[in-house]
């Protein structure tokens, strides 16, 4: 991050993050599709003193090709519970594609699919897989919304929510798909937020599993980043007939294989 | 001097051998007839890039069976492995069914193949159950992408790290964690008698030291060998697991019951190293 790195930020909520890049330097540009948020991100530009290196748009994802137009960033910017909220990654890599100069680069800071699945009913020395990890689009999970992560007794009575799980194939398939090359896949055994109650908050911010003798559990993933490039023009984009979008790694592609079975000799 | 983990490992490896070769599992005498042994993952997605002269190395390829399925397929191949009885099984088995010429085996252990094998080969191959034995994967990515020739494929099919976290008490109405996801440097030590081939034969040395490896590592140590990852795929079903949890449906793989689409089992990665 550099003086006059340009940013894009997907799915930005209200600025926050945007700004923070803003701050260290980024001209940025944030989206999101809560006109609510937009309308404060703007605010706060204004009253830290930098709006003039950020514009925010509202605008569902899907839809953010219709007001970026052809402009194309130094960054793609994800992170922390964003991509839950969407259906299709496919069209989401693509955007991100789209939006990058060559050499360009895509980065993302996620929830790990694994803390996703685990059953928030249990005590920490009892965990169990309850959730679904692999991606189910037309089958997302619906939740009455009960208050929010920040503030658990804030009266939200009568919302639902509809999100999706995705997996680590999923991802990297529609990013490898959209014409980006994979730089790493990092995992980490903590959280931006508290995954469960009993989760314990460090000095820097982030949260961990307790380990029931004052120390912290470090076996389990609760976080991911991920970072990928947009090859050069004389690159060759790592995308091929194996990895062409997120379709390829669904369920769908994985039955077709199952129905062939392992082995052909394969009877006890 | 060995050290522990791998003085281990190899003794149970070479007494596994000879069972294996004798159990349905592997069905030694059907392959001689035959069948095939690679799975429908890997012939569906690494099966058109290997033909008629193909230079096809086979990492952790125990005694053979899927290295000479390749070269049924016209695949010149180089199978490695770390047990000698296992070598020794994988070229007696390449001289009876003919494919002697056009198959070789070596014993090695993976970190110190550099020193007995030179050369570069289109495809670089390994699968099923072959990360769980290695605790450097910074060194077997860079070995395996060594030997990939400029433009060629890695290729991994493999049990995905989830299927090794859940608890020896696991069922699939209550899929309860066990095994760590992020293990450290240091192995997991089981001792357990048979085999997962053969679970009832009577076996002398039952003591291994495993791993498990997070996708992540997988995928970066890749990466950092110089490699360009082509796909990533997860499924949800695998074979040969012998976990309470799983069930094993007519089409020979095995699933967990009531939650057939949800969990992945298994892992496919191909990557393939830059021209030039």
């Amino acid at each position: 991050m550099n003086e006059g790195t340009t940013l894009l930020h997907l799915q930005c909520h209200f600025g926050l993050d945007t700004l923070s890049w803003a701050r260290r330097g980024a001209e940025v540009v944030g989206v999101d599709f809560s006109g609510t948020a937009i309308a404060l991100a703007r605010s706060l530009a204004d009253e830290v003193g930098l709006a003039d290196r950020a514009t925010f748009i509202e605008s569902d994802v899907y839809d953010a090709a219709r007001h970026l137009g052809g402009r194309r960033f130094d960054i793609v910017f994800v992170s922390w519970g964003a991509i839950e909220w969407l259906p299709d990654l496919g069209a989401w890599a693509r955007l991100c594609a789209a939006h990058l100069e060559p050499g360009g680069r895509f980065y993302m800071a996620e929830l790990h699919p694994l803390a996703y699945c685990l059953d928030e009913t249990t005590g920490p020395a009892e965990l169990r897989l309850r959730y679904r990890y692999l991606p189910a689009p037309e089958h997302p999970e619906v939740d009455p919304i009960e208050g929010s992560y920040a503030d658990p007794s804030a009266d939200t009575a009568g919302h639902v929510s509809y999100s999706w799980s995705h997996s680590f194939a999923e991802v990297v398939g529609a990013l490898l798909g959209a014409g980006l090359r994979l730089e790493f896949l990092h995992e980490a055994p903590f959280s931006v937020s508290p995954v469960f109650e009993f989760m314990e908050k460090d000095a820097q911010r982030w949260w961990w599993l307790p380990d029931g003798k004052g120390g912290r559990r470090t076996d389990l993933p609760f976080s991911y980043s991920l970072m990928a490039v947009m090859p050069d023009g004389d690159g060759v984009p790592a995308s091929s007939p194996a990895s062409d979008g997120a379709t390829e790694t669904g369920t769908g592609a994985a039955d077709a294989r199952a129905a062939r079975g392992p082995r052909t000799d394969d009877e006890e | 001097m060995l050290e522990e983990w791998l003085r281990a490992n190899m003794a149970v490896w070479d007494e596994r051998t000879e069972v294996h070769a004798a159990s349905t599992f592997y069905d030694v005498e059907g392959f001689k007839s035959g069948a095939e042994t690679l799975t429908s993952i890997e012939l569906e997605e690494l099966g058109p890039d290997v033909g008629e002269g193909t230079r096809l190395l086979h990492l952790q390829c125990h005694f053979g069976l899927d290295t000479l399925s390749w070269a049924r397929r016209g695949a010149t191949v180089t199978g490695i492995d770390f047990s000698e009885e296992a070598v020794g099984l994988a070229r007696r088995l390449a001289d009876e069914v003919g494919l002697a010429s056009r198959a070789r085996f070596l014993r090695s252990n993976i970190y110190d193949l550099p020193d007995v094998l030179e050369g570069e080969f289109d495809v670089v191959f390994t699968s099923w159950g072959v990360l769980t034995w290695l605790g450097d994967l910074r060194r077997w990515a860079q070995v395996a992408a060594h030997y990939v020739r400029p433009g060629g494929t890695f290729y991994i099919a493999e049990f995905h790290p989830l299927a090794f976290i859940l608890d020896d008490a696991a069922r699939s109405d209550d899929l309860r964690l066990g095994y760590p996801y992020f293990q450290g440097p240091e192995p997991l030590r089981f001792d357990e008698p048979g085999s997962y081939a053969d679970p009832d034969a009577a076996t002398r040395n039952t003591v291994t030291y495993e791993w498990t490896h997070p996708i992540g590592e997988v995928v970066t140590r890749l990466i950092e060998a110089g490699l360009e990852i082509e796909h990533l795929h997860e499924f949800p079903f695998t074979h040969g697991l012998a976990f309470a949890y799983l069930e094993k449906g007519t089409d020979g793989w095995q699933r967990i019951p009531g939650r057939e689409e949800d969990y992945p089992l298994s892992f496919s990665l191909r990557a393939r190293r830059p021209a030039g």
